[in-house]
């Protein structure tokens, strides 16, 4: 909890000029992770199906997607795979957070090119880490050993 | 006046002995032995005077007298008239004869012949009241008496007037018809009488003896056609022997239906035709035998062919077959086609699955939309809750505290709720790696001490110095623990203590033993058992606690037993409960045991190699670790040299270990590659990998399980050092 709390103050302090860019359905979870996000110093877009995903990725060019398997239009494998056929897409590191067992989809979503796999409800510590690793931003060493 | 018992003659008393004691016996008749006790029916059967009838009219014709067939009590079975003129007259003019001897005219005393015939088992002759003479003979198979022949009604001296005329008075008859019929009889010598009924018996009885035989005769065919139905009804059977090589020496009609091969076409061939293909190759057969010489028998359960190539799911028996001195001279092999059941098992099989897999794609569904509102809760809490939108009161922050720790709470349950359904569709997964129970422990501790210290309980820990890595999956591990500690914190009251413990355990220290001891109320004997099983909930004395979903302690179960572990507790009422779970110690002897072989160590050293990985920006990701191994494993000689597995320490470097059955020269030329390979994936070495090796000379002096001990034992002193030195170079 301290350090969550740690991570929120050191990033509010600063706008990191970062466009993180989440792919998920369910208004209340955009709501809530918005806001966490925001208070770490990202812009937030949102896309609540497979098609406006493309689209509005294509538009914003985000630094960071953080994608939900199950959508409507799509799921978030089609997503993934679309982004990873497109040039201008296939750079920006996906992470994906979705109900589903892990069992059944990390291995598939990691060999389809995402970057991390997080069950809802993720840790907010771990997931934040993993974005922050996911964008290449330097972890202080002290913090990472703390994991 | 006739003097009373006139009627009767005394068989023992005026008969010669040869003819009292008459007796199928002597004659050899019937077996003194093995003699079966005759059924009711079979006695009927015997005395059936459809079968006598002609037999005693041919005799009564010839001998002109009256014969009458009774069973053993006397009761009448049939009878032929050889009309007797005066007895004739008698009886038809009697209104009542009564159930006494069919022929004896007499109102006074009852006619015994029968009884004594039967008792002594010998002719006896009999006079009644008109002074009419019959003879009884018994009928007897071996030592049971099956009835009599009674035949006479003749005079064997002229007719006494006085006699007859009371007789006529006793029936109502007319004295003097009676006399004029009388006295027209001519009289019959004694001695013939005798004769005659010596002779009568000695037909009866063979007659007797005939019918006997035939009925044995028509039984055993019947018995014998029961046999060839039985034989028939086994026809799902096959039964042939082989001799020690496994070349057929008989081949039965089940066979031939069942395998489709004559016993000529099949004599002499080895019985691993019965296989197939696959299964020769696999040297099946051979198999079989050696168990079969083994152990006295070999059963199996797999596939057979048969001549048509048509294959069949089929239940061998193969008995070993001993000769007079007890050495093995062949086997007899039963073999029974189960396609049929088979079909029905996989039938069922399916139907199981089928509902197990519904089952969890039920559980899987709900948990999953359990999980999306959970987790738009989980972010609105933690956001309130980490000041996102400005400071809370402590009152606020308590409360909003204790409603994440629900939320965590509700996580964990609905984890469960997968769990259960992989335990009982057999999908519980395990990644195992060599994990350090201390570090996964100390895990486990800080995350149970939020819960231990509002309840002022003090969570300790115990670990034995230099406990080696269990063979275990981390996360599983930390899921039992959890499990254990949770519920010893939910059942201790306040201010107690809970403390976890680890040491070497079992005969050959091969695995590690941990006990989570609690000050707790303790388990009643008669619920340690329940505890484990599934949905079990103990209600506890006192406080009334919630407790989830009663899953833990049975998913805990299935994740030891799972692991080769065992669980189990030990609880004294009022002075709280330890729970012991084992775990298998990872033991790189065992690990390696396939590449230590004799012939690989005989090159005479064993080389570590150790590739480290530096981390860049945040740590390696775990795909790229995946990658690394894959190429490793390519790199390496999957009999000769193993690569170990990770023990889940990823820090700012990691390290990869291989044992290799080579010496430096060989190690040199496997680095080389690695090194090779390494570049063309990480073109930027970004991973910076370097590489670093340490031979261990074999001791050839020691016993091949002494010298894997010693080797491996090397080994792990040089990857602890190995870790210690990169440690410092950090």
């Amino acid at each position: 909890m301290t350090q969550t709390k740690a991570l929120i103050a050191q990033g509010s302090d600063q706008a990191t000029g970062k466009t993180i860019l989440i792919i998920d359905d369910d208004e209340h979870l955009l709501l809530g992770l918005t806001a966490r996000l925001k208070t770490n110093g990202y812009a937030v877009v949102w896309a609540r199906d497979a098609v406006a995903a493309i689209s509005i990725a294509r538009k914003q060019a985000p630094d960071l997607v953080i994608l939900d398997l199950g959508l409507p239009a799509g799921d978030g494998f089609l997503v993934l795979d679309r982004m990873r056929a497109l040039a201008d897409l296939i750079a920006i590191p996906v992470i994906v957070l979705s109900a589903r067992d892990p069992a059944d989809n990390r291995r598939r979503a990691l060999d389809a090119g995402a970057a991390a796999y997080f069950q809802k409800p993720p840790n907010n510590h771990e997931f934040l880490m993993a974005i922050r690793r996911a964008l290449g931003e330097t972890v202080a060493l002290s913090t990472f050993l703390k994991t | 006046m006739i003097p009373e018992g006139l009627g009767r003659l005394e068989a023992g008393a005026r008969l010669p002995p040869a003819v009292s004691t008459y007796s199928p016996h002597q004659l050899g008749l019937a077996d003194e032995d093995g003699e079966l006790e005759l059924s009711a029916t079979m006695r009927a059967n015997l005395l059936d005077f459809d079968a006598w009838g002609e037999v005693l009219k041919m005799y009564g014709r010839t001998m002109r007298v009256a014969v009458a067939l009774t069973d053993s009590e006397g009761q009448l079975v049939g009878e032929c008239h050889n009309p007797q003129s005066v007895w004739t007259l008698v009886r038809e003019a009697a209104s009542d004869w009564g159930t006494g001897c069919p022929f004896c005219i007499t109102k006074r005393l009852p006619c015994a012949a029968v009884a004594d015939a039967v008792r002594l088992g010998a002719v006896v002759v009999v006079h009644d009241e008109a002074s009419l003479t019959h003879v009884a003979v018994p009928l007897t198979l071996g030592k049971q008496s099956l009835g009599a022949i009674i035949a006479g009604q003749v005079f064997d001296r002229y007719p006494e007037p006085l006699l007859l005329r009371r007789v006529a008075k006793d029936f109502g008859i007319s004295a003097q018809e009676l006399w004029d019929i009388a006295k027209k009889e001519r009289p019959v010598a004694r001695g013939l009488l005798l004769a005659s009924g010596e002779l009568l018996a000695a037909l009866g009885n063979a007659f007797l003896q005939q019918r006997h035989g035939k009925m044995l005769e028509e039984k055993l065919a019947e018995t014998n056609d029961r046999f060839r139905w039985l034989a028939e009804g086994i026809r799902d059977y096959a039964l042939f022997t082989i001799d020690t090589t496994g070349r057929v020496t008989s081949w039965n009609v089940g066979a031939e239906r069942m395998l489709g091969y004559t016993q000529a076409e099949i004599k002499g061939q080895n019985f691993s035709f019965i296989f197939p293909p696959k299964d020769i190759q696999r040297r099946a057969a051979e198999t079989q035998i050696r168990e079969a010489l083994r152990t006295g028998r070999a059963e199996s359960e797999g596939w057979s062919i048969r001549r048509t190539q048509e294959q069949f799911w089929a239940n061998i028996n193969i008995t070993a077959l001993s000769g007079p001195e007890g050495s093995i001279q062949g086997f007899a092999i039963i073999m029974q086609d189960t396609t049929e059941r088979k079909k029905i098992a996989l039938v069922l099989e399916n139907a199981q699955q089928e509902r197990g897999r519904l089952q969890e794609s039920f559980l899987s569904h709900v948990s999953h939309e359990l999980r999306t509102p959970l987790t738009a809760i989980y972010f609105f809490t933690t956001n309130v809750l980490d000041g996102v939108f400005g400071d809370l009161t402590p009152e606020q922050h308590k409360h909003l505290a204790l409603a994440l720790d629900n939320i965590t709470q509700l996580k964990d349950m609905v984890s469960d709720l997968l769990d259960i359904t992989r335990v009982e569709t057999y999908k519980l997964t395990l990644a195992r790696q060599p994990a350090s129970l201390v570090k996964v422990a100390s895990e486990v501790l800080s995350t149970c001490n939020t819960n231990a210290i509002a309840k002022n309980i003090s969570l300790r820990a115990d670990c034995a110095a230099n406990l080696p890595f269990v063979w275990a999956d981390p996360a599983r591990v930390r899921q039992i623990l959890t499990n254990l500690i949770d519920n010893g914190i939910k059942f201790t009251p306040d201010n107690g203590t809970i403390s976890v413990k680890a040491k070497l355990f079992g005969q050959d220290h091969d695995f590690v033993c941990v006990s989570v001891s609690d000050s707790g109320c303790g388990i009643r004997a008669e619920n340690r058992e329940i505890i484990f099983d599934r949905l079990a909930q103990v209600q506890s004395s006192g406080e009334v606690s919630r407790s989830g979903l009663g899953l833990g302690l049975f998913i805990s179960r299935e994740l030891v037993s799972r692991h080769g572990g065992r669980i189990w507790l030990d609880s004294r009422l009022g002075h709280g409960s330890t729970f012991y779970f084992t775990l298998p110690a990872f033991s790189l002897a065992k690990y390696c045991s396939h590449i230590f072989s004799s012939p690989n160590l005989d090159a005479g050293s064993v080389t570590l190699i150790a590739v480290d990985v530096v981390e860049v920006k945040g740590g390696v990701q775990a795909d790229i670790l995946r990658e690394i191994r894959q190429i490793l494993e390519r790199c390496i000689h999957a009999g000769q040299d193993v690569l170990l597995p990770a023990t889940g320490d990823e820090g700012p470097i990691v390290t990869f270990f291989i044992v290799a059955c080579t010496d430096p020269k060989g190690s040199a030329l496997i680095a080389g590659r690695i090194l090779k390979d390494l570049r063309n994936f990480d073109k930027t070495s970004q991973l910076n990998p370097t590489l670093s090796s340490k031979t261990v000379l074999v001791d050839r002096g020691r016993l091949p399980e002494e010298q894997i001990h010693e080797v491996a034992a090397q080994i792990e002193s040089s990857v602890q050092e190995h870790l210690l030195s990169t440690e410092r170079y950090k």
